[in-house]
């Protein structure tokens, strides 16, 4: 208890210098963190645009239906389980029925995914609304890569052909109401997007869905025999295995950050004691022992740290808050990408992230505070009192 | 006088190494950082230029405009003259041809009639020529499950998610059934030599990889390819660059009527990759730019500290007759001399350590669960000429400013409470 | 009572001309009996017109029935041996370089045949209009210098790929001269012209069909029959799988 007042005192006696070296430190905390999380947002980004543009809150399976095997689409669609029907209709659920066709623009035929969802639709960011447009056009959308690959632009009209339940052609031109931009690929190449109503009625498939996209906030999901509930940890697997490979990328980064916060504190730390040396001859002649003074120099410069979080703490939480929860605009020369919402980046703070940083940083600093403090055994007294350079 | 005060610092070794060796360390974290943050950030651009889209790719204006249909009918022709030509022109650059392929994989039964089959994309690649370096790009060595690369003519590798719903293992036979060129019924025999994990349930689930050549036959493809793919021996996209390659390969073989006429597209015009390149190169100079000013402040922090510690010294040599702008500007000169071989050693390391993790690179494989193909396992740091002078910010110039910060008390009439404070 | 008995003249006039026009269903009928037979032998070159250059693939084929078709490969060299056998909707494929007998999926036959506009389905589609279809004459119109009766078709049966049917068909050969295929919408589809229709037998029969796919741009796929014979005995071994590999 002696050492920890004593230590302190010596901290905050030194004035200006200990408030360098805390803010020098803080500063270290801040980046430290801020570098991860910024890390770690740009990974999750994907994982949550396809959260917010795909997945929702989990999906529930027609029993036929593989999104990997396209063929499996002719057999996949029914009737919404009754258990579900409420959820479609409070919009909670949403429905989708994905068929085959193709489409012709410019003479040519793309074979493509026609997609029915209803236009009113919450649950995820396709700017469905626009299918509503109407008078008398039926209206759909399509991604930026499917404009793209299709010469397609808002406004052109455009020869749609499938085969209904029945196997029978019908085809009809679609106004294409709006392009959309998205950085999920899989709700835009080789794709369009029309009102789930009217794929119904093109298809002789009236009520019926291929699947369900839950809100991403609803509670434990009802069970549906025989749909299948795919839940968000099925349905991006793919993702989480990458991000997960990326992380062991961040921690290589993070270890070379947690170096440079040793760096900061060894730095004042030999300073400290070289410059002291009067004072450990004065601890050790007033009688403390030498383990007890490496003991008060470590601790002088632990304390170091936890200054730092505190210090850092007050700046750096509205700081790294403010990032959160408002993003880091990236600037991007060309507005021609146009990703509008990924232009902003939002880091991610794991509370293992900000905890594991104090701490190891703590740990590490007081390891660095006492490496440089185990000179002081090997001092005689005397010779220290004197001043002397050892 | 420089020599002179070089001998004062290498004698008083207390005055010279420990701000030496922060220096030192302080740039060598922020090289190795600026190279490993570079390396890992175009990675994952490497990762795509690597499966898909090259650093540049050359295929027909047809191809292009439908190529996620793989539409081979509209495939470049003559691509061994095309790819040699390439090399030739542009040696800092290694192409090769690329086809692929959609068609249906059936595994026979005894009798030698379907038993098993599914939809299945296939790679043709180079796998067969004794060159290993689209086998390397596309990850392929370290994604095998089972079994082994292709050795012979007609050996292919299988999925291995698709390898169990067929039935198949290395050894057994499957015909690929698929469209030629020409449109003709294409089916083909192929021995099954290995598994492999994609990485990706979409491309699990049905993905085979042969030798172009053997695609070739079985596609009736011959000298022709989907695409060929150019990448910088370097390892690293350069985007200018890539243009001007672009642009100087178009105007000498495109024809603009002629829409069977090869068109080189670099990376960046690939809008998604193109995106992704500008995106992550700006998050990495935040990153750095970040790491620098961290790093700035500390050794700023250091130069201000050591310049503080020698105020009693400098009272010292005023106190005998020095002018103070002498003291100042030798205090000057040596924090300088300290800054610039501190920096210059902390290249030096840094370059070291970034070349080891440039050339060997990390394999992160045993934190991960498993490599595959979309998703490497060793990562590796980039050194770009930028990698060479980043450390020099912090190390020699924020050093000085905290050295010019802390010589300006010399010239304050109440120094002697100031360092008396500090002596303390 | 003047107006009255304008009424009475106009509708007077439009049933006689109605009268002039035959019957739908016989038309039909008289259609299928030259188009359909109970079996035949022929040998065909399919050009295709890709969007590159132009194909052209030989074949020869013993189809019984509507259900039963054989067909070799003749050309091009790459192709010859190649065979397929389809009985009732099921589709096996043999090809000589692999000696493997492969089983096409349902789903597959929807698939264009050899980059042509047409699909498996399409050319294994060989029911008789009649029991599809049902048709009614709208008119007449020229085409090729002949005079046609236009026929309206509509399907009848819900599991069918073309609901609409237009027809031409010339009036003194009983045999359409050309072919429109109507999406549910009334979207034009597909356009197949035929022409040189000759004497076969007792029939009138096209020599040469050309199918357009109408949704695209291109010049179509032409299928030109060399040699057809009609009601020949084909033994019953040649529809067995055991024949794809002989």
């Amino acid at each position: 208890m002696l050492a920890f007042r004593l230590a302190l005192r010596n901290l905050l006696g030194a004035g200006l210098r200990t408030w360098l070296n805390v803010i020098v430190l803080s500063f270290s905390f801040i980046i430290i963190i801020w570098t991860k999380g910024l890390l770690e947002g740009w990974d999750r980004q994907a994982r949550n645009d396809m959260i917010s543009w795909e997945v929702g809150g989990g999906q529930y399976w027609h029993s036929e239906y593989d999104p990997y095997d396209p063929f499996t689409l002719t057999d996949s669609h029914g009737q919404v389980p009754a258990g579900l029907e409420a959820g479609v209709t409070d919009g909670s659920l949403v429905p989708l029925l994905i068929t085959q066709g193709s489409v012709y623009p410019r003479g040519m035929m793309h074979a493509v995914l026609i997609k029915g969802i209803p236009p009113q639709q919450k649950v995820i960011e396709l700017p469905t609304a626009y299918l509503e447009a109407g008078e008398g056009d039926v209206c759909a959308i399509i991604g930026e890569a499917m404009a793209e690959s299709t010469g397609l632009k808002e406004g052109d009209y455009v020869t749609v052909r499938w085969r209904d339940r029945n196997g029978t052609f019908d085809a009809t031109e679609v106004k294409i109401a709006a392009v959309f931009k998205t950085t999920v690929p899989t709700v835009d190449v080789g794709q369009i997007w029309l009102p789930l109503d009217k794929l119904q009625e093109m298809m002789l498939m009236p009520g019926e869905a291929t699947l369900l996209i839950r809100g991403p906030e609803a509670g434990p999901p009802p069970v549906a025999d025989p749909w299948v509930f795919r839940d968000q940890d099925f349905l991006l697997s793919d993702i989480e295995t990458i991000i997960k490979a990326k992380g062991s990328v961040g921690l290589i980064i993070w270890g070379i950050l947690l170096m440079m916060a040793m760096l900061a504190v060894f730095d004042t730390q030999v300073l400290s004691i070289f410059r002291r040396q009067k004072e450990i001859g004065t601890y050790v002649a007033l009688g403390m022992t030498k383990s007890q003074v490496v003991g008060l120099f470590t601790l002088e410069g632990a304390m170091n740290s936890v200054l730092a979080a505190i210090v850092g703490a007050l700046y750096g939480i509205p700081l790294l808050l403010v990032q959160a929860v408002k993003g880091i605009k990236i600037p991007l020369s060309s507005s021609d990408f146009g990703i509008a919402m990924a232009e902003r980046l939002y880091p991610v703070y794991s509370l293992w992230l900000i905890g594991g940083t104090v701490a190891i940083v703590l740990l590490v600093t007081t390891a660095v505070s006492y490496w440089p403090s185990r000179r002081i055994a090997k001092m005689s007294p005397t010779e220290a009192l004197r001043g002397r350079v050892q | 006088m420089i020599k002179f005060l070089l001998r004062g610092l290498l004698r008083d070794r207390h005055r010279s190494l420990l701000p030496f060796l922060v220096t030192l360390i302080g740039v060598m974290l922020t090289v190795v950082f600026h190279a490993w943050m570079t390396g890992v950030i175009g990675n994952s651009i490497e990762f795509s230029a690597r499966f898909a889209s090259g650093h540049v790719k050359v295929m027909t204006r047809a191809y292009s405009e439908n190529a996620a249909q793989a539409p081979n009918d509209l495939a470049l022709i003559g691509t061994d003259t095309l790819t040699a030509g390439l090399s030739e022109r542009w040696p800092e650059m290694e192409f090769a041809g690329r086809i692929h392929f959609a068609g249906i994989i059936d595994a026979p039964d005894s009798l030698g009639e379907t038993r098993e089959q599914g939809p299945a994309m296939g790679f043709g690649i180079d796998l067969l020529s004794g060159n290993m370096a689209e086998a390397e790009r596309m990850n392929i060595p370290s994604s095998l499950r089972s079994g082994r690369l292709p050795e012979r003519k007609n050996e292919v590798l299988i999925s291995r998610l698709f390898a169990d719903k067929l039935g198949v293992v290395p050894g057994d036979v499957i015909t690929l059934v698929g469209s030629s060129m020409y449109g003709e019924l294409a089916m083909h025999n192929f021995t099954v030599s290995g598994t492999v994990d994609f990485g990706t349930t979409a491309l699990d689930r049905g993905t085979v990889i042969a030798d172009i050549g053997d695609v070739r036959d079985a596609l009736n493809m011959e000298d022709a390819a989907g695409e060929i793919l150019g990448f910088f021996r370097t390892g690293v996209y350069d985007a200018e660059r890539a243009s001007a390659i672009c642009e100087e390969f178009n105007r000498a073989y495109n024809t603009p009527d002629d829409e069977f006429s090869p068109l080189m597209t670099s990376l960046s015009q690939d809008k998604t990759m193109g995106f992704l390149v500008e995106y992550s190169g700006k998050l990495q100079a935040i990153l750095v730019a970040l790491f620098i000013m961290a790093m700035s402040l500390i050794l700023w922090n250091a130069g201000l500290l050591g310049g503080l510690r020698r105020y009693s010294e400098f009272g010292m040599r005023l106190a005998i007759g020095e002018s103070k702008g002498h003291v100042y500007r030798t205090m000057m000169m040596e924090s300088l001399l300290i800054g610039f071989f501190g920096s210059a050693a902390g290249v030096a390391f840094g370059m070291i350590i970034s070349l080891f993790l440039q050339n060997h690179g990390i394999d992160l494989g045993v934190m991960m669960k498993n490599a595959s193909v979309m998703m490497p396992s060793v990562f590796r740091a980039h050194i770009t000429p930028a990698t060479w002078y980043v450390g020099f910010i912090p190390g020699l110039i924020s050093s000085q400013i905290g050295s010019m910060l802390s010589g300006i008390g010399i010239y304050k009439r109440q120094t002697a409470q100031l360092f008396k404070e500090l002596e303390q | 009572m003047k107006r009255v008995a304008l009424i009475f003249l106009l509708t007077g006039c439009l049933s006689s001309l109605h009268a002039q026009y035959p019957d739908g269903k016989q038309l039909l009928d008289r259609i299928d009996r030259n188009m359909s037979s109970e079996n035949r032998v022929f040998t065909s070159t399919m050009v295709i017109n890709g969007r590159r250059a132009t194909h052209t693939i030989k074949m020869k084929t013993w189809t019984a029935g509507e259900k039963k078709s054989f067909t070799e490969y003749l050309y091009p060299v790459r192709e010859q041996g190649t065979k397929m056998l389809k009985l009732e909707n099921q589709l096996w494929i043999y090809s000589p370089s692999t000696d493997r007998i492969i089983q096409i999926a349902g789903h597959m036959l929807r698939q264009s045949v050899m980059g042509s506009d047409l699909s498996y389905e399409d050319l294994m589609e060989d029911s008789r209009l009649t029991d599809r279809y049902s048709a009614v004459v709208t008119g007449t119109e020229e085409v090729n210098g002949r005079d046609c009766w236009v026929i309206d078709l509509k399907a009848f049966v819900p599991e069918i790929t073309y609901q609409g049917m237009k027809l031409w068909v010339d009036r003194e050969r009983n045999i359409p001269l050309r072919e429109e295929m109507y999406a549910k919408s009334g979207t034009l589809l597909k356009r197949t012209e035929l022409s040189d229709v000759e004497r076969i037998g007792n029939r009138w029969y096209p020599r040469r069909i050309l199918f357009r796919d109408m949704l695209k741009d291109g010049k179509g796929t032409e299928f030109i029959i060399e040699e057809i014979e009609f009601n020949v005995p084909i033994p019953d071994y040649i529809f067995s799988k055991a024949s794809l590999k002989k």
